[in-house]
């Protein structure tokens, strides 16, 4: 596994799912927050790659 | 200050589970009958253990003269008896020059992390500050 999206996906994917557990009581609160976890995971990813960009690597 | 006395009467019989909780992720939750809550713990903090060692994740030595080195050790500790068992079978050690080593000790640090946090979910349940 050495795609950098897909560890970083998975990685979001476990900790959303951890922090839904212990931040909300209700499943159905503890999947509506794990999803919300996971796309600002993911989305933050995107943004701060795009923030990265114009710098040399 | 009554509400205190209850408060640390109560840590005292929290003490098993929380350190249950530790020794084996999920158990704490299992033990005070939440069942559903404690195997999904198990299941997460687990995978992301697994999964650091399978990235070519390093388990970080105590005894070493730098701070960072010592706080990353104690916070893969927090994941309990795998982190012992991987040790024991001399697994862990890490391969720097790997891609996925720098992701493999972060998910191996946030499983020992977000065990932490579970036992104090535990905790907080058994004293009563929460459902």
């Amino acid at each position: 596994m050495t795609s950098h999206f897909l560890i970083l996906s998975v990685f979001a994917l476990l900790v959303s799912i951890g922090f839904a557990l212990l931040m909300r009581e209700k499943p159905r609160d503890q999947v509506r927050f794990a999803l919300f976890s996971f796309a600002c995971f993911v989305g933050s990813a995107f943004l701060i790659g795009w923030l990265m960009y114009p710098f040399p690597s | 200050m009554p509400a205190k006395d209850v408060s640390s009467e109560f840590s005292f019989a929290a003490i098993p589970a929380c350190l249950s909780g530790w020794l084996v992720p999920g158990l704490g939750h299992f033990m005070i009958g939440k069942r559903n809550r404690g195997i999904i713990s198990f299941a997460v903090v687990v995978a992301l253990f697994t999964l650091g060692i399978q990235l070519e994740g390093e388990l970080f030595e105590l005894d070493t003269g730098e701070l960072l080195t010592l706080l990353a050790g104690l916070a893969e500790m927090g994941v309990g008896l795998p982190y012992f068992i991987i040790k024991m079978m001399k697994l862990g050690g890490g391969t720097v020059t790997s891609v996925t080593y720098e992701y493999g000790y972060t998910f191996c640090i946030v499983a020992g992390l977000l065990n932490m946090l579970i036992v104090l979910d535990v905790y907080d349940i058994l004293v009563g500050r929460k459902d």
